[in-house]
């Protein structure tokens, strides 16, 4: 079963009295498998947005229809297993972290000590568990995103959508968030996020579809669309100088070219985070 | 961070109708929100202390004492709940819209029906909060005066006559006979109902419109139009035209009780009872009404 499936979904927007319509999503045939972790790509303006929008019937499609679970999305019931995060969400700023938890908790129909039970896990899920007490008017746009996830979280939903999961978060939130949506897959969920950081959605989704202008212009599993089948590409460790060039000649000797010999970059993410980490043990240290 | 939190148990899935409780909780924390709101505490001051002036009114008879407090803090209640009620309803879902709380809300599952319900809901809890408050203070400000009428009747009696002091004691029982006038009831539901009904014109008015300004000035623009219809009636009653547009707009002449309750008048609680039930009846329609437009509105 798709967790997601869109057939022909169209969406114009009514720009007003003479000025026409806009079209921002055009005959989209979406289907995201159980279970995995499907990336919508796209610049600003491209559909993302409209399309989650669509799923959740938040918007009415001009034409086409859209399912979640095989139920369509015009039905109440198909809400019943779906989690959202909208981008930059805003939460009521009068209510605290633990507050806010409970409030989507008992729209969902949990009360009691399941749902005191469920709170407690979420706020320590996403690292807001000193904040519980405080009110969302004074937390950083970080925290707004982690206590977005956990409301999205609240009921346990088989489908998680989530529209831009870490715009505005610093690397180890981004970081994270990341690793909590690969363990939630790792439960088994089908997560449906859209995002502009290319590098995470490579890192973490099975497949991507990109929006362009409405219109869906590229899809496929991640790994096929990245790789280039004509080039290959062995990482050696302690390899000496006088043995890489005989391997380079054994290499030219075959008739097949070599396009680059060099020593293979980490990412800057990957140094900005292992800094963070060598400065916290000194800082422990030193205490 | 911890695995439990993910594989937690999955929540009972078998609610899927109309649910009560979903909007209690909507309704509950649309008040929260309406509490903590600036605009609608300092309408509620303004009443308060204008109810509470009305205890320094110490001008002509003990009888017109009485009745000019009762006016005034009538009067003050009554614009205090209309103003709380267009205020306080217009701006619940364009700030929702505008603040994107409504997409986590309507993501869940959650009708649209039950969101628009809880937000009215939460406005009503509001008028019946500081309408309660006033009402409260009214009553403290009426005993005062009673136990100042009666301490001062009283003293000036000391040393005269036993007939004299029967007549104290009339006059004191008169008194007390006005304070716990049963007819103020009258005149404090009549103007709830009113103020619920104005509610849900706001209501029905910001299901359709973004603008705050447009949705406090188009139900104030109904609610004086509704007030003069029974005059336009009597002026222009012979135009079926004129009469048939009319007739969509609220009577909201028919509230306005107060003044013949302080002219000595006594209001039957049979009128009492088809006051409400218009209001009530109207309500109904235009919250049937604001629900068709909410429901295609596009978020």
């Amino acid at each position: 079963m798709d967790a997601i499936r869109t057939e022909q979904l169209t969406k114009k927007y009514d720009l007003g009295w003479r000025k026409g319509k806009l079209l921002a999503l055009e005959k989209l045939n979406l289907r995201v498998r159980e279970g995995e972790v499907y990336g919508l790509l796209g610049p600003n303006g491209s559909g993302k947005s409209t399309t989650l929008k669509l799923v959740l019937d938040l918007v009415v499609p001009t034409e086409g229809s859209a399912w979640i679970f095989d139920v369509p999305c015009s039905k109440v019931v198909s809400r019943l297993h779906v989690g959202f995060l909208p981008e930059n969400p805003y939460f009521y700023r009068y209510l605290t972290g633990a507050e806010t938890l409970e409030f989507y908790g008992k729209l969902c129909g949990m009360r009691g000590a399941t749902l005191k039970k469920r709170i407690e896990e979420l706020l320590d899920l996403v690292g807001l568990t000193r904040a519980r007490h405080r009110r969302l008017a004074g937390y950083s746009k970080g925290m707004l995103q982690r206590i977005g996830l956990a409301q999205a979280l609240i009921h346990d939903p088989k489908l998680l959508l989530l529209d831009e999961p870490t715009a505005g978060v610093d690397p180890i939130g981004s970081k994270d968030i990341r690793d909590l949506i690969l363990r939630l897959k790792g439960m088994g969920k089908t997560v449906l996020l859209s995002s502009h950081l290319l590098a995470q959605v490579q890192d973490i989704c099975d497949r991507i579809g990109v929006l362009n202008r409405g219109q869906m212009i590229l899809e496929g599993d991640v790994q096929t669309l990245i790789s280039d089948q004509r080039r290959l590409s062995i990482t050696v460790q302690d390899l000496p100088e006088a043995a890489r060039a005989r391997v380079e000649e054994a290499v030219r000797a075959t008739g097949a070219s070599i396009v680059s010999v060099g020593h293979p970059q980490t990412t800057l993410e990957a140094l900005f985070l292992e800094a963070l980490r060598k400065d916290q043990r000194r800082e422990g240290e030193h205490d | 961070m911890t695995e439990s939190a993910i594989a937690a148990p999955s929540m009972s899935r078998e609610r899927v109708g109309f649910s009560a409780h979903r909007v209690s909780v909507i309704a509950v924390n649309t008040l929260t929100e309406a509490v903590r709101q600036k605009v609608f505490i300092l309408f509620l001051l303004i009443g308060l202390v204008f109810i509470a002036l009305a205890v320094f009114f110490a001008q002509f008879t003990f009888g017109e004492q009485m009745k000019f407090i009762k006016d005034t803090c009538l009067g003050v209640i009554s614009v205090i709940t209309t103003l709380i009620a267009i205020v306080g309803t217009a701006q619940l879902l364009p700030s929702e819209v505008e603040n994107r709380t409504i997409y986590t809300i309507l993501a869940k599952p959650v009708r649209r029906f039950e969101f628009l319900l809880g937000k009215f809901c939460g406005s009503l809890l509001l008028l019946l909060l500081s309408m309660a408050a006033m009402c409260i203070l009214f009553a403290a400000v009426l005993w005062i005066k009673e136990q100042g009428m009666i301490r001062e009747l009283s003293q000036s009696y000391v040393g005269e006559s036993p007939a004299a002091h029967v007549e104290a004691q009339k006059q004191i029982e008169q008194i007390q006979t006005e304070v716990l006038d049963v007819e103020l009831v009258k005149a404090l539901v009549a103007d709830l109902a009113k103020a619920t009904l104005i509610a849900s014109v706001t209501l029905l008015v910001s299901t359709f419109s973004t603008s705050l300004v447009f949705n406090v000035v188009v139900p104030f623009m109904v609610y004086v139009v509704g007030m003069l219809r029974g005059t336009a009636a009597e002026m222009w009653g012979a135009h079926r035209l004129f009469m048939a547009v009319l007739a969509v707009f609220p009577d909201f002449g028919l509230f306005s009780i107060a003044d013949e309750i302080n002219l000595g008048k006594v209001v039957p609680w049979g009128h009492i009872g088809q006051i409400v039930t218009y209001g009530v009846a109207r309500t109904l329609v235009i919250v049937v009404a604001a629900h068709l437009v909410f429901s295609r509105r596009e978020i």
